[in-house]
């Protein structure tokens, strides 16, 4: 090879090398002064709303701009699938929009990589205007600062089909309010059913653990904890009720078409459900059920859905950034939000006595909706270092438990080690 | 006709060559490094030496995908270079009405694999046709758990996969059959030999080539095995995650907000090294053939 085809060969290289890695390594953006004048152009994403609540956002947006004339909002929304990816891309590359929607999970692994604006900073009062419970959602484990506002909560309560509790010699008036109780009634209940359908159709979940009161991690969330007794015990009437019928065979299977399906198709008769399940799933997916469901309280203290508005701690224009992501979260906001949209709920405190989520119509959706807001208030976040991964092998490992393949103490310490490998790595 | 200059032809494979850069050669580069370090999908990683694969030799996890892959090729690979051949052997012929069954064994091909994967988990589960009927027919008592006992589930992935896949070793074998002469095969039944000694000592030795190739395609494809294990275990990996295969480790661990990136390149590399093995061992043997 000639010395000028060498060179030619090594210049393309180089430029194909200097193209490959230029990617993402460009000059980052500096962040704009949190105190400065709220002014410039800031880009807010949301999941998922469009179109159904497209009049809603640019109500808001077109309330804020009013109220900031010097400032233009550019509204995205992004698909419910994929999300996380998404947002995952746009960190990675430096093109995070400046208010952005995020669960505590998808939060958390930006906020460690300083990439969203820890609120402390900012002239707020975050407990005066927020529940705890929201709050709790954006503050991690290790982590100092709050790296959201809380938008709005979700939670769960139990949702019981009555007729088929009472042609299975179960009482409505007597539904079940814990573990001991449910599996006590579906012992009753089978034996009647024999197999027709059941009361209880899933396996236990890391929700189910917390609710128990176990620490699914530690302190500094550095290890999984979740390996306690209390567990052992829950998962092993799991796998007692399995092997007595007390559960669908194909519950461990791919088969299994879920919980929710089942209860639509009456073949099961006890299921969970956000505050409006009623107004919304059954009506639209099971009409015949609207009228013999009844709910009650989650087991122990429920789950607790927080979404909220994060951001960008990295904006040009911050304080505009910070100023939109509070008038979208203040109370009068999130109260229309929260009418709006079936099963969600405010996480201001102004809202915490509302009537219209703190008093029922009489309904069994309008007693459902109302269970569902008195469980706010002691529900628990998820902790968002849990991820999708630590999910999969906990569930491959209950099933281990509930097949008999392992005990349920050593399922749940192999999930812990895994999912430790996880945390660590 | 001289008159190109020295850079022509550098111009003409550019577009590939920077193609192949870009989505091939850099991947594969970067998937090496990140073998070697703690990178997660934010914030890069740093440096670990021989970390993630300290931490393969502790991974009971990559064992049963280990277990799972090579068994994967220990069935399939056999199965699915035979089978194939008896089947082009047999629809070879021009007889009226073959090409309903050389359309037939070949719908499989075309077919989805997910879509596939998913009705054969109907048929296999629970209540499933396959469990009602042996249940009618009074064979078995208790449904037999196709989908969550370990070695059912992995052999119900298997059967797909030769299933599935035989249509199209079939296309592949027709091709090179058209190759083999028919005077070798008249001049071995004057000689007197039958059908099958025709089979064994003029149509495999003709269609060798074909063979070696599609033993190599099998192994790869079993070795890298995962849409029928994702599916037909509802993408867990089965009781105690057993049915998991390398690739559904892989994506277990790299994808999410906290993947860990270099541990799945670590085992993407492993996959890889253990991919190229028996291809190597293959070209060999058809070196020493030839």
């Amino acid at each position: 090879m000639s010395v000028r085809r060498l060179v030619g060969v090594a210049a393309g290289l180089a430029m194909g090398v200097t193209a490959m890695t230029g990617c993402g390594t460009g000059d980052e953006p500096s962040a704009g002064d949190l105190e400065g004048k709220i002014e410039g152009k800031v880009s807010i994403q949301t999941w998922a709303l469009k179109p159904k609540f497209t009049d809603y956002v640019e109500g808001v947006i077109a309330a804020f701009e009013k109220e900031n004339p010097d400032v233009e909002v550019t509204w995205l929304d992004q698909p419910g699938d994929g999300y996380d990816q998404k947002v995952l891309t746009q960190a990675q590359s430096g093109d995070l929009p400046d208010v952005v929607n995020l669960p505590p999970d998808f939060a958390l692994p930006l906020a460690e990589q300083e990439q969203l604006l820890d609120l402390e900073k900012a002239d707020v009062d975050l407990e005066g205007t927020f529940v705890e419970g929201g709050l709790q959602g954006y503050r991690y484990d290790g982590l100092d600062g709050t790296y959201g506002y809380p938008w709005y909560l979700g939670t769960d309560v139990n949702y019981w089909n009555t007729k088929l509790l009472e042609d299975n010699g179960l009482d409505p008036k007597n539904l079940p309010t814990d573990w001991d109780s449910l599996f006590e009634q579906a012992e009753t209940y089978q034996k009647t059913a024999k197999g027709s359908s059941y009361l209880i159709s899933r396996k236990p979940g890391i929700n189910d653990f917390q609710n128990l009161g176990v620490e699914i991690f530690n302190e500094d969330g550095t290890e999984l904890t979740f390996n306690q007794p209390e567990v052992v015990e829950l998962v092993q009437r799991f796998a007692d009720a399995y092997k007595a019928g007390l559960l669908p065979k194909n519950l461990l299977s791919e088969e299994f078409q879920g919980n929710s399906a089942m209860y639509n198709e009456s073949k099961v008769a006890w299921t969970t459900g956000g505050g409006q399940h009623i107004n919304t799933t059954l009506k639209t997916e099971a009409p015949s059920l609207v009228d013999v469901t009844t709910s009650n309280h989650a087991f122990g203290d429920g789950p607790l859905y927080v979404q909220g508005l994060s951001v960008n701690a990295k904006s040009k224009n911050l304080a505009a950034a910070n100023a939109l992501a509070q008038f979208v979260t203040n109370a009068e906001n999130q109260k229309a939000f929260a009418e709006l949209v079936p099963g969600i709920y405010p996480s201001t405190t102004e809202s915490a006595e509302d009537e219209f989520f703190s008093k029922s119509d009489g309904t069994n959706a309008g007693d459902a909706q109302v269970t569902a807001f008195e469980t706010l208030s002691t529900a628990i976040p998820n902790n968002p270092r849990w991820s999708p991964a630590m999910e999969t092998i906990l569930q491959q490992q209950l099933a281990a438990a509930i097949t008999g393949d392992a005990t349920p103490q050593e399922a749940l310490d192999k999930a812990v080690e895994e999912c430790n490998k996880i945390l660590t790595q | 006709m001289r008159d190109h200059r020295w850079f022509t032809p550098w111009l003409l494979v550019a577009p590939a060559v920077v193609w192949l850069c870009v989505f091939n050669v850099y991947p594969a580069l970067n998937t090496i490094y990140m073998a070697f370090t703690n990178t997660k999908p934010l914030g890069g990683g740093e440096f670990t030496g021989l970390a993630n694969f300290e931490r393969m030799l502790d991974d009971d996890q990559l064992v049963h995908a280990l277990t799972n892959s090579i068994l994967y090729m220990v069935v399939c690979v056999p199965l699915l270079t035979l089978l194939p051949l008896l089947l082009a052997v047999l629809v070879e012929k021009k007889l009226p009405g073959l090409t309903f069954f050389r359309v037939t064994f070949y719908t499989p091909v075309v077919a989805s694999a997910v879509v596939v994967a998913l009705i054969w988990s109907w048929l296999l589960d629970d209540r499933g046709a396959i469990n009602s009927i042996l249940s009618a027919l009074q064979v078995v008592t208790e449904p037999i758990p196709f989908l969550t006992d370990r070695w059912l589930l992995l052999f119900s992935a298997i059967s797909l996969t030769v299933w599935k896949g035989l249509g199209y070793y079939m296309i592949i074998y027709l091709s090179a059959l058209g190759n083999v002469g028919r005077e070798l095969h008249e001049a071995a039944a004057v000689d007197g030999a039958g059908p099958v000694r025709r089979f064994w000592s003029v149509t495999v030795p003709g269609v060798r080539g074909t063979m070696l190739l599609i033993t190599i395609l099998i192994t790869i494809s079993a070795l890298r095995v995962f849409t029928e294990l994702y599916v037909m275990t509802g993408g867990t990996g089965g009781p105690g995650g057993k049915v998991s295969s390398m690739v559904m480790l892989i994506q277990l661990y790299s994808t999410g907000f906290t993947g860990s990136l270099g541990y799945a390149s670590a085992l993407s590399l492993l996959l890889f090294v253990l991919t190229l093995l028996p291809m190597v061992l293959l070209a060999r043997l058809n070196r020493k053939d030839g």
